[in-house]
């Protein structure tokens, strides 16, 4: 899906996310074998739970945007690993690696986050049963 | 009468057993998911380029909402806790902590605590993760 002007970028943006479809396993929702990298500005952070969400204007190779929306752990997580909500604010640029929904719309599962000082930390959830990649420092290591 | 109630020993013999007709995945679709959404969509922040909306309650109405859905999210941990439900100690355990949880919930919303009722929030979260961990996690691939 590739649009052409941020407008509707952010009007896509403005879509909430019910916390029904927000607490599940991660092989409910996302696919491993999906993983994909997210550059852009970020334009809008839901700071609740049961998890945090950023969306981020996704910048494309043709030089267009798409809305992404990507799942991060609970906010009370992502404030042990050092994200806050004063750090992850709309307008800054960001880089998310993570693994894209099943059904392919423009959702994703966070694992890390890049900040633009480079900066890398832990977005995701852990028990969730998302794959095993090293993002999430509590993996045992098998 | 009374004095006749309490020394005599209860007759239950008109107690019906449990009826535990919902399972546990449509306990937790039907009774507890709707109650813990709530209390989630009523606390934190969603910021964007314009501003920042807070989600917390306004009005008494919207609090008694939220107690409301404590209540529910309390005593599911109760209904988890049935015959026909529950299976084992850490199912126990886990269910009971579903009920502290929501207890807490009650007081904060009683108190109109949206800083509580968002860290709380977590914390029904860390609960709900445990038990999907250890009992449904690994068979929802």
């Amino acid at each position: 899906m590739k649009v052409p002007n941020l407008t509707i970028v952010l009007l896509a943006a403005f879509l909430p996310v019910s916390s029904a479809q927000a607490h599940h396993a991660f092989g409910a929702e996302f696919d491993p074998n999906r993983p994909l990298l997210i550059k852009g500005e970020v334009i809008k952070v839901e700071w609740v739970n049961p998890h945090a969400w950023i969306h981020v204007a996704r910048e494309m190779e043709d030089g267009t945007t798409e809305s992404w929306m990507v799942e991060g752990g609970t906010p009370n997580t992502l404030l042990r690993r050092g994200i806050t909500r004063d750090s992850l604010k709309p307008g800054i640029y960001l880089v998310v690696d993570g693994y894209q929904s099943k059904d392919r719309s423009n959702r994703a599962n966070g694992r890390n986050i890049t900040y633009a000082d480079g900066t890398t930390l832990f977005l995701g959830s852990s028990g969730t049963g998302a794959p095993r990649d090293g993002a999430d420092p509590r993996d045992r290591p098998r | 009468m009374s004095a006749v109630i309490g020394c005599s020993a209860p007759d239950t013999s008109s107690i019906a057993d449990y009826e535990t007709s919902l399972d546990v995945k449509q306990l937790m679709h039907y009774v507890l998911e709707p109650a813990a959404d709530i209390v989630w969509d009523s606390a934190g922040t969603i910021a964007t380029l314009e501003g920042v909306e807070d989600l917390a309650p306004t009005t008494d109405e919207g609090w008694f909402r939220v107690q409301h859905a404590a209540a529910v999210v309390s005593e599911s941990g109760n209904l988890l806790l049935m015959p026909g439900r529950a299976k084992d100690d850490d199912w126990r355990e886990i269910s009971l902590g579903l009920v502290s949880t929501g207890k807490e919930l009650m007081t904060a919303a009683e108190q109109q605590n949206a800083d509580a009722i968002f860290d709380l929030g977590g914390q029904l979260y860390n609960v709900c993760v445990a038990c999907h961990q250890r009992y449904w996690v690994e068979n929802d691939q």
